[in-house]
């Protein structure tokens, strides 16, 4: 079965997360980055890099220092301490007494403004990496219009850039990004400002690109469903701190952490203590406070202080789906919200009430008991966390 | 193919922490602004100690003599601060007024009526000041002449006294008054008022309950800061006070400078000592701002509700129109009639019409000289200064240099210093320079520029703060360096601010006074001190038509800066 692989590779990536695959070399590497404003630390000692092609995406809510760390990969913050590599070469090293200037970095960026300068044309706006770097002008025409190309934006390459809607400022931005073929292209939440349709094609334009030109690429969002359908590997941050980095799908069936188990998708995380860690497998019997055993699987070695396992909403059976044989429990249903793509039940169960999604194919009524069915690998134990127990109540 | 070269030229090089040309332009600036700043200060508070020959510098004696003998002065003092009160509290009422008028009710003409309130401000208290000397002197003025002309008795009115000298202070500051609280009327959201409304308070008592309360910091904050501008006031004094012997801070300062021997130690004694109140004043109006009580300022500019105003309509337009006719219609009449005349009179049937005055202003050698030296100086202060301005305002809030908020502290100081005070003291510091500026026209540019650095840095602050960060780095990012990044992106874009910000320096350069009328040798004449010479010893003739030319060519200036502003909005809709 294809859960097997997946265990597989997670294990890997949250356990050696700078660790690239072997063949490709790093192109960007972050190392012990640490940036502060005044006696506030925004970013507390980061580490991660980036393979060559690769696509990272830093995830996490608002002021959890991913645009920050961004800016510094760009040369527009300057950090306090740590080191930035670019093609093996420093960029900034506190170390070192380097700090080589943004226009000197050769990366590129894609801002959550857009940016696009106003008094000048859509030509002038991507031809602009260029003409700093003194390309001949026919070199530069076939490079801006083959740029302009492959954003569907070339013919208004004579429009003046304020009479730009949203979107198309957006594909400017894009375009003038990639014009003079930087081999690294930065994304500050790009589609932040887009409205939900927009923001889902675009999505789609952005993956199709990175594959085109071969770019690596670390773009910024705290939109998890963006995150998840463009990167290659995502890096999940809160409070200045890395919490994983891991693939879109260890990421979501392997939360590390209860913060990540929360803020990525929903999940229900219940308290309780670990019973019985065996098997080499990673399979263990976990006790909750309710005293129900639940079959968990743990991706780490126990260590024997966890407290909690995760259950995403979408992997938990109920009734006619109910199939799995680790975990079957009876519950009743409690309430049932209706929420278009997928139906929301609250569960009574032993050990609290459980938020199950289900498709709205399967309607279950209130009021009803029923069968919950889950398998041992979607119980996933969780690290204890280092700052008290914020997740504490049951979901 | 050539695309591949660019990789390579584009590729990490290094480079130290060390000098970088934004770093060296930064540092040359910033010496600079600090010297022309802080060094006449410190001329000014040495020469205030100095209790010996005051001619001689260094002191030969130090003490603080001077300080003691202003004891002597409280009449002075007294003055200064009644003056003061009394002309803040005429400003603010007239402000209060206007802004409330204007802001929250729907007379009509409310959009003339608005730009024609900034007109008094640009008219300068100077030329308010000659103009009501015209219309109001206690034997020729011409509402006195008209008085006697039908038969009344005495005269009617007598503009040479105190309250003659705080009402036309007032008149001029009544628009900043206005500005400053009209902006905390249109800040103030109207939602605020509609829930009192809609909790069921009539209109009378949602103005009470509501918004006076809401707009009350506001209004105190103006009248603190007009305050503060009264007591460095100079022009009214000089040209109404003096004629009746009544003295403020300011014009006793002008008369122990001019006295023979000049007391250059009491003045500055004097000077600091107004430096300090002004000073005291701006820092309480600041730390209000700074507490909060401006909540009702949230920079968000908010529709505000039209009150239906039904029968008192008219009485609250008359009341806009009386202001505009006072503070701008009888004074330019007055003067521009005046101008015109052989001898001054308002009784048509003796009026000698002439444009003599106009010829001789221009054929005078020396009235012609004061012409070109302020137009040259205008031309020369907004050119040099736009361009450093634009510069220290990316310094103070983009570059986020450490200790940028020390150089705007710096940068902004000259506002609490009264103009004339500063004219003194940079008067003082290159009188005893090696080098030998005085008596030049670039003695007086360097002047204009230290003292009209706030004006330049606040005007030109909003100017680049509306400009997007992104839009510079995104420049750097795409591999400008950053001078590259100044040219192609940040200057293009700040054009139409910057030369809105060019006029306005212009203007400010060709109204100087205080400054001006320290700094002026004989071969460097400018426009406004030749006009206060004019009035004291030529003619009143002469010197309306000198006055009339000088706001004749603001005026021209104004209209420019509407007409760039304007164009800047529309173009700032259309992005």
């Amino acid at each position: 079965m294809k859960q097997a692989e997946r265990i597989s590779t997670v294990t890997t990536a949250t356990e050696m997360p700078t660790a690239p695959a072997p063949a490709r070399p790093p192109h960007i590497v972050v190392s012990d980055l640490i940036i502060k404003y005044g006696a506030y630390t925004a970013v507390h000692g980061v580490s991660f890099d980036i393979p060559k092609g690769e696509h990272l995406t830093l995830l996490g809510p608002s002021g959890c220092g991913k645009t920050t760390t961004l800016r510094s990969i760009a040369g527009l913050e300057q950090p306090f301490s740590g080191e930035i590599l670019i093609d093996g070469q420093p960029v900034y090293s506190s170390s070192r007494r380097i700090n080589v200037q943004t226009e000197k970095r050769g990366v590129s960026m894609v801002f959550q403004s857009y940016a696009i300068w106003p008094h000048m044309t859509v030509f002038e706006n991507v031809a602009y990496g260029l003409r700093v770097r003194k390309i001949p002008a026919e070199a530069i025409r076939a490079a801006v219009e083959k740029s302009l190309d492959l954003v569907q934006m070339r013919r208004y390459a004579d429009r003046p850039a304020s009479q730009l809607s949203g979107g198309q400022q957006q594909r400017v931005a894009l375009a003038r990004a990639i014009a003079f073929e930087p081999s690294v292209v930065l994304f500050d939440e790009p589609l932040s400002n887009l409205d939900a349709k927009l923001r889902g094609e675009m999505r789609v334009e952005l993956k199709d690109l990175q594959r085109t030109l071969g770019i690596s690429s670390v773009y910024v969002t705290h939109d998890q469903e963006e995150a998840f359908a463009i990167s290659d590997r995502v890096v999940i941050m809160n409070e200045g701190r890395i919490e994983q980095i891991g693939g879109p799908l260890d990421i979501y069936d392997r939360p590390r952490n209860s913060f990540v188990a929360d803020f990525v998708g929903s999940a229900n995380l219940v308290d309780g203590r670990v019973e019985e860690a065996a098997s080499a497998s990673g399979l263990i019997t976990f006790r909750t406070q309710s005293g129900l055993a639940i079959k968990a699987f743990s991706p780490r070695p126990v260590r024997g202080d966890e407290t909690q396992v995760a259950i995403r909403t979408a992997y938990i059976g109920l009734g006619a789906t109910a199939t799995s044989h680790a975990n079957r429990i009876e519950g009743l249903v409690a309430r049932r919200m209706f929420h278009g793509d997928f139906v929301q039940y609250l569960i009574d169960w032993p050990a609290g009430q459980l938020v199950v999604r289900r498709p709205p194919a399967e309607l279950i009524e209130e009021g009803q008991t029923i069968t919950i069915a889950f398998d041992a690998e979607h119980c996933v134990l969780l690290e204890a966390s280092k700052k008290g127990s914020k997740g504490g109540e049951n979901r | 193919m050539a695309l591949q070269s660019i990789d390579a030229a584009a590729g990490p090089r290094r480079r130290g922490l060390g000098l970088t040309s934004q770093g060296i332009i930064t540092a040359v600036i910033l010496l600079v602004c600090g010297f022309l700043v802080l060094y006449p200060l410190f001329f000014l508070f040495a020469e205030s100690l100095n209790v010996g020959d005051p001619q001689v510098f260094p002191p030969q004696r130090v003490g603080i003599g001077n300080y003691v003998d202003m004891l002597f002065d409280w009449r002075i003092i007294g003055n200064t601060l009644k003056v003061a009160l009394f002309s803040t509290g005429i400003a603010v009422t007239i402000g209060f007024v206007l802004a409330w008028v204007l802001t929250r009710t729907d007379i009509p003409g409310r959009a003339v009526l608005e730009r024609l309130m900034e007109v008094p401000f640009y008219v300068t208290p100077l030329v308010g000041a000659l103009s009501w000397s015209i219309l109001a002197a206690p034997q020729s003025g011409f509402l006195n002449q008209a008085w006697a002309y039908f038969g009344g008795s005495n005269r009617i009115i007598d503009v040479y006294t105190p309250m003659g000298v705080a009402w036309v202070m007032a008149l001029f500051e009544g628009s900043v008054a206005f500005v400053m609280i009209s902006a905390a009327m249109k800040s103030m959201d109207p939602a605020l008022e509609e829930g009192a409304r809609v909790m069921g308070a009539s209109k009378l008592r949602t103005m009470i309950t509501v918004t006076l309360p809401l707009v009350a910091p506001g209004v105190l904050g103006a009248a603190i800061f007009v305050f503060a501008e009264m007591l460095g006031s100079f022009a009214a004094a000089l040209v109404l006070g003096i004629p009746g012997h009544f003295y403020v801070i300011t014009t006793a300062i002008w008369e122990l400078t001019l006295s023979y021997p000049p007391d250059y130690g009491r003045a500055s004694a004097l000077g600091i000592s107004l430096f300090l109140i002004m000073f005291a004043t701006l820092a309480f109006y600041r730390w209000l701002v700074r507490k909060g009580a401006y909540s009702t300022i949230s920079g968000k500019a908010f529709r505000p509700r039209r009150m239906q105003m039904g029968r008192w309509t008219w009485v609250l337009a008359g009341f806009c129109w009386l202001y505009v006719f006072v503070a701008v219609v009888m004074p330019l009449g007055a003067l521009v009639l005046t101008s015109f005349q052989r001898f001054a009179t308002v009784l048509m049937h003796q009026a000698q019409f002439t444009t003599q005055n106009y010829w001789t202003a221009f054929s005078l050698a020396s009235v012609r000289d004061a012409i070109v030296n302020s137009l040259m100086l205008g031309f020369g202060t907004a050119t040099i200064g736009v361009f450093v301005m634009v510069l220290l305002v990316w310094i103070i809030y983009r570059s986020r240099m450490p200790g940028a908020g020390i150089v705007e502290y710096m940068v902004m100081f000259p506002q609490a210093v009264p103009r004339m005070v500063f004219g003194l003291a940079i008067l003082w510091a290159w009188l005893n320079m090696p080098v030998s500026l005085y008596g030049s026209l670039w003695l007086l540019g360097i002047g204009y520029f230290t003292v009209l650095l706030p004006l330049g840095v606040r005007t030109l602050a909003g100017v680049v703060l509306q400009v997007d960060k992104s839009l510079e780095e995104c420049a750097r990012v795409c591999g400008a360096s950053w001078t590259h990044q100044l040219r192609t992106i940040t200057l293009p874009l700040l054009k139409p601010g910057i030369l809105a910000a060019w006029l306005l320096l212009f203007i400010a350069s060709v109204r100087e006074l205080g400054v001006s009328i320290y700094l002026m040798g004989p071969n460097s004449k400018v426009i406004a001190p030749a006009i206060v010479s004019s009035w004291s010893s030529a003619g009143t003739e002469l010197t309306a038509a000198m006055a009339v030319i000088q706001t004749l060519t603001i005026f021209i200036a104004v209209m420019l800066m509407f007409w760039v502003t304007a164009r800047l909005s529309k173009q700032g809709n259309e992005s």
